[in-house]
Formats: C-alpha cells, sequence, structure tokens
C-alpha cells in the first residue's frame, strides 16, 4: 500500500470516494466498520443502493455543484444531523441521540487534466460535540432545579406566542402560581427540603400539562404555565385541577411530610392587550388569590376579578 | 515577468471580459444543473486599497436596513474572501425556492437553524460557481473553506480589520444578484489581495495568448 | 460568400478574441460596434453578410439589437455570441431570429464552424 492508501485506511473518520455514476469507488476501514459494509461488497456498486435514504435533492443539488463547479459541500450536523444512519460509536452511548452525528464534507477528485471525475466525502462523528451544545441550549432555557423551562425562555415563548395570538386570533391562556407559605417550609425544615417541595410541585403540575403547553418557573417559588391554544374557561378548569392535586400531594424529606397549597392567577388576552400586560394582569388575579384567602384560583380579564375558585367560594 | 501589483487598463479589461463569461456559465449552471435560476448582473471591477475596504463595504450597505452576508475563503493561484450579502428575510424565501422545508419540523428554534443553513448552502454553491467558472477559465484549482454567515440583522457592518494586509490593494468583483421567482437580491463581492495579483496577471496574459 | 462582417460587443477584449479565431487568408472586411444602438446603425449603412452579436451591452441589448435587425432584414444572418447558454435564453434568441448561438469564450473551431455554416446559407 502507498502512503496515502495506507493514511486513507486508518484515519479516524470515513473517506469515500464516487465516480460521477455515484458508484463507490473507495470505502475506507471506518465506514466499513460503521456500516458494516465491507469495501469488498460495496466497492463498484451505486451508494443509494446500500444507503437509499442519502438519495434526497439536497443531497442531489450539493452533489451535481461539486460535480460543475468543483467547489466543496458541507453537510453540517446542525441542519442534516447525519447522513449516514449509523449507531453512535464506542462507549459514548448518547442518551440524546439515537444515531450518531455527523458533520460531513464533499469536494471534487480530478484527473491529470484537471477534469473532475468523481467526489470524496469525508464523514466526522460529531456527536459528542452535538451532545454538549444541546446540553447547553438546554441549560441556557431550562432552570436546574426543577427542570422546568426558565423565566429568560419564558419572555421569548410568550411574545411569540402573543404574536401568534393577535396574528391568528387563536386562544391563549396564561396561569400564575406560587407556593402558599413557601417561607415557612424553608424556616421549618431547611432549604433542602424547600427545594425538594419545590421539585415535587413542578413535577407534578409537568405532568399534568399537554405537550404544547409551557411550564416556566419565573421566580423563587413563583411558576407560570402558558397554554396556548386554550381559553379561559378551559384554563380555569386547568388551574383548579392544579390546586387540588398538590393540595392533595404529601412531599417526604428526611422522614418529614410536607405538605403545601397553591394559589393561583388566571388571565387571557382581551383587546388593546400587549404580552406584558396580560403578564400584570395574571400577576394580579394570583395577588387577589393570595389576598382573598390562598389555596384558591382567581381569574381577570378586564380590570375586576371575573370569579374566584370553584370550590373556595366563601 | 512583470511582478508589479499594479494592473493595467487592459488588463482590467481582460479580467472584465473573463468575469462576464464566468458569470453568465455560473448562471446557466446553476439553472440547469442545479434548479436555481438566478440573474447574476454585469460584475462591476474596482480596484482599492484594503485600507479602505471597511469603509467601502459600509458605503455600500448603508442603504440596507438588515442584513446576512455570508463569507467563504478561496484560494488556488486566485485566491480571497468571497462575501454575499443578503437582505435580512432572505433565508425564509430560499428555503420556499429550495422546497425543503419538509425536511424539519418547524418549531421556533430550528426555523432559525434553517433559515441559516439554507443561506448558507445557498452562498456556498453561489460562491463555488462564479469562483469556480472564474477558475476554470484561468486554468486554475481553487480550494475553499467552510462558508459561515458572519453577521446576520445588523444595520451596521463592522469589517474585521485583519482582513488583508494593509498595504495591500483589493481587487473588488461585484455584481448583483437576483432570484426572480423569489424577492432575493444581494451582492456578491470577491475580494483578492496583492498576493493574487502576480499570479493573476500571468494567468490574464496566458489566457489572452490564445487569442493573439 | 462572406466579405463584410459585422462585430457588435461592448468589450474591446472580446472583440478582440473573436477576431483572432477568425481566419486570416479569407479576407474579410471587419466592422465594429459597442452597443447594440450604434450595430443597429452600422447594420443599415454597411450591410454585412454576417453579423456577431453579444447578449450583454449597454444603451441597447444584444436580444433588442437582434431583434431590430430581423425586422430591417429578414435575411440578416446573425451569430450571437454568449456566455449565458440556459435553454431559455437560446429558445428566445432563436425565436427573435438569431440563425445561430456560440458559446463564449470564442475557440478556432466553434467560430470557422459557424462561419462555414453562414457560408452554407448565403449559397
Amino acid at each position: 500500500m502507498n502512503e496515502f492508501s495506507q493514511i486513507f485506511e486508518t484515519v479516524n473518520f470515513g473517506l469515500i470516494i464516487l465516480n460521477t455514476e455515484l458508484k463507490v469507488t473507495h470505502w475506507n476501514h471506518w465506514m466499513a466498520r460503521q456500516s458494516g459494509i465491507d469495501a469488498k461488497q460495496i466497492t463498484g456498486a451505486p451508494l443509494f443502493d446500500f444507503f437509499p435514504e442519502i438519495n434526497t435533492p439536497r443531497f442531489l443539488r450539493n452533489l451535481n455543484s461539486v460535480l460543475s463547479f468543483g467547489n466543496f459541500s458541507f453537510f453540517s450536523q446542525k441542519l442534516h444531523r447525519f447522513l449516514f444512519p449509523f449507531k453512535p460509536a464506542g462507549s459514548f452511548k448518547s442518551t440524546i441521540f439515537e444515531y450518531m452525528q455527523q458533520s460531513c464534507t464533499m469536494g471534487p477528485i480530478r484527473d491529470d487534466d484537471n477534469q473532475i471525475t468523481g467526489v470524496f466525502l469525508i464523514v466526522q462523528d460529531v456527536t459528542e460535540l452535538a451532545s454538549y451544545e444541546q446540553k447547553l441550549m438546554e441549560m441556557n432555557i431550562k432552570d436546574g432545579l426543577t427542570g422546568v423551562y426558565n423565566r429568560r425562555f419564558f419572555q421569548t415563548r410568550l411574545n411569540e406566542e402573543f404574536q401568534r395570538h393577535k396574528r391568528y386570533g387563536s386562544k391563549l391562556s396564561l396561569i400564575m402560581f406560587d407556593i402558599d407559605f413557601f417561607k415557612k417550609v424553608n424556616d421549618c425544615h431547611g432549604h433542602q427540603c424547600g427545594d425538594a417541595v419545590l421539585q415535587a410541585v413542578a413535577s407534578k403540575i409537568a405532568s399534568s400539562i399537554r405537550q404544547t403547553d409551557f411550564l416556566v418557573r419565573y421566580g423563587g417559588e413563583e411558576f407560570c404555565c402558558l397554554l396556548p391554544q386554550t381559553g379561559l374557561a378551559d384554563a380555569l378548569l386547568l388551574a383548579e385541577r392544579f390546586r387540588k392535586i398538590i393540595e392533595a400531594q404529601v412531599t417526604t424529606y428526611q422522614q418529614n411530610d410536607v405538605k403545601v397549597t397553591i394559589s393561583l392567577g388566571v388571565s387571557a388576552p382581551t383587546i388593546g392587550d400587549s404580552a406584558e400586560s396580560l403578564l400584570k394582569r395574571t400577576d394580579e388575579a394570583l395577588y387577589q388569590a393570595k389576598n382573598s384567602g390562598r389555596n384558591r384560583v382567581v381569574s381577570m380579564l378586564t380590570g375586576h376579578i371575573e370569579q374566584t375558585g370553584l370550590d373556595n367560594i366563601t | 515577468m512583470d511582478t508589479s501589483t499594479h494592473i493595467s487598463e487592459e488588463e482590467k479589461d481582460i479580467l472584465q471580459e473573463i468575469m462576464n463569461i464566468a458569470f453568465g456559465k455560473a448562471a446557466a449552471d446553476l439553472a440547469e444543473v442545479i434548479n436555481i435560476f438566478v440573474v447574476l448582473s454585469v460584475p462591476d471591477i474596482k480596484i482599492i486599497k484594503a485600507v479602505d475596504l471597511p469603509n467601502y463595504i459600509r458605503t455600500e450597505f448603508c442603504e440596507f436596513s438588515n442584513i446576512s452576508i455570508v463569507e467563504q475563503n478561496f484560494w488556488g493561484g486566485f485566491k480571497g474572501n468571497a462575501l454575499l450579502v443578503f437582505q435580512a428575510d432572505a433565508g425564509k424565501e430560499l428555503i420556499a425556492l429550495l422546497g425543503d422545508s419538509g425536511e424539519l419540523t418547524h418549531e421556533s428554534e430550528f426555523s432559525d437553524i434553517l433559515e441559516n443553513e439554507t443561506l448558507i448552502e445557498v452562498g456556498n454553491i453561489l460562491i463555488g460557481a462564479c469562483v469556480g467558472k472564474v477558475a476554470e477559465l484561468l486554468q486554475d484549482v481553487v480550494t475553499y473553506s467552510p462558508p459561515r454567515i458572519i453577521f446576520e440583522d445588523h444595520s451596521s457592518v463592522s469589517m474585521p480589520k485583519t482582513l488583508f494586509d494593509p498595504s495591500n490593494s483589493a481587487i473588488i468583483l461585484k455584481t448583483v444578484f437576483s432570484f426572480n421567482e423569489r424577492n432575493v437580491n444581494g451582492f456578491l463581492f470577491l475580494i483578492t489581495s496583492d498576493n493574487s495579483v502576480v499570479w493573476l496577471k500571468k494567468a490574464l496574459a496566458d489566457f489572452m495568448e490564445k487569442y493573439e | 460568400m462572406i466579405n463584410v462582417i459585422l462585430i457588435v460587443d461592448d468589450s474591446p477584449v472580446s472583440r478582440k478574441m473573436l477576431k483572432s479565431c477568425i481566419p486570416k487568408d479569407q479576407e474579410y472586411v471587419f466592422h465594429e460596434a459597442g452597443d447594440g444602438l450604434a450595430g443597429l446603425e452600422l447594420y443599415r449603412k454597411i450591410q454585412p453578410d454576417v453579423t456577431f452579436m453579444d447578449l450583454t451591452m449597454p444603451v441597447m441589448d444584444g436580444a433588442t439589437a437582434l431583434d431590430e435587425i430581423i425586422k430591417y432584414d429578414k435575411h440578416a444572418l446573425v451569430i450571437v455570441l454568449t456566455a449565458d447558454v440556459q435553454v431559455k435564453s437560446l429558445a428566445k434568441v432563436t425565436e427573435l431570429g438569431a440563425f445561430l448561438v456560440v458559446r463564449k469564450p470564442p475557440s478556432k473551431e466553434s467560430i470557422q464552424d459557424a462561419l462555414s455554416k453562414a457560408e452554407e446559407k448565403l449559397r
């Protein structure tokens, strides 16, 4: 084997050469290992015979560009995820990605007259990098303690959903709730118990909402629940359900059984509203709930209290 | 061999004709092979000092309120920077043009990525077409860096000052491109520096040799 | 018999390139114009046997000039020289009356081939 062949076979990434008919003329060891397909099997055969999923308009467009213009094409992991469906390599079994994440580069192969006779394709495993990036992005939008979305993410989301509501007239509701007498929990049982209670409440509520709803930790013991495509009446029912299940929940922390209740404010956009005024009014409603006895739901649509909690009218 | 870095009027004319031919072929191939229909204007050639480059670009772009720029380096005998300037919402329009929108679900984080990546992909192909055809006419082989978006949605351009040795001249080849089927227009700038000029002069002379 | 050749192209380099591809031994008489309008006027004045027309020109572009020349003289032999060889563009100029389309950059082969075809047509 000449020097380049030796390198070709031993590098830690995939290297393929295709001729202008898209038949494989070279398939290095890395590709063989990852695919389970020997060079002998695939050499001379059309690539798409073995990997029909690669035959997409985008792939062909980029391939034709390389063959016509001799430029390079780059298939980034961000957009493509992967070209070849391989399992993540080695013992780094990412739980985020089912398939190996790949970054691929394609370029021209020329003969001695500089005519383009084929393309090379480099396949790099970037699963680890992609995992870190994903984690980083998640840390940016999620709350560390409870795992629900954080306030920064909420702002963006609220604005988007509000815009959608304004443009298409779609329904939207907002629930704000916080844990009653939370300070007492910290004072009596310590901050770690407080954290456990926060996690328990967040977790319970999170499992009670739909895929399309957003649960957000808004402040220390304050949460918001953004409900797209939901009207006020349904939001009220949901809020009451939240109240009941938290009332019934017991959190055990180091032999202490802790029970808490939540107060909830509910609102929906009205004419002339902005995202901020919706948020403010929901906050007002929450404040009213706290002021009128806690462990209840209050909704506000205009400046006045519309309806207090369904079971708690005194 | 003329080792000065001065481009004569005649050399400029030759370069102009080569650019015309190259861009015409690029547009034709883009349409026939890639199914991308773009009109490339006759390129305008300017030679300015590299130190004046940031100002020049700022002036060119000041009329746009929001832009995105795709940048790619190329190097063969012909070497330099390519800048493709799009208006800010070009990504969305180009996604529709390429018909790839079915590939990803429309979550807001993803649609941003899809827009940017589409800009980069179209940019890569456009730059490759134009630079590639020029290289072909000049019997040159060019390699490329991966393209990147150097910024988006900013109204003031600040070019990195270290692009070129300030003592160099920059040859700026400017073309207006437009995708007629979508309302996407922009500029393509190819910026080469003095390092290329000596090679370029010889390449131009070699090209015209056939026509003496 | 081809005697007079008109070359319409705004690039002096391009005109030079074209001329160098045309055989020198035929004693052709050359006339040149730098834009479509000048080309049209020159055509009317000198009545060339063959015209080479570039497409992208200022003042009046090649397609328009081609159209005008054909209107003036429906037997005009106009060879379009262009880098943009998309099927759409070819169809357009052919419809307007172009005799032939030759790709830029010109070569001795492609130009001599075009001229022989033009000779044939003139007989």
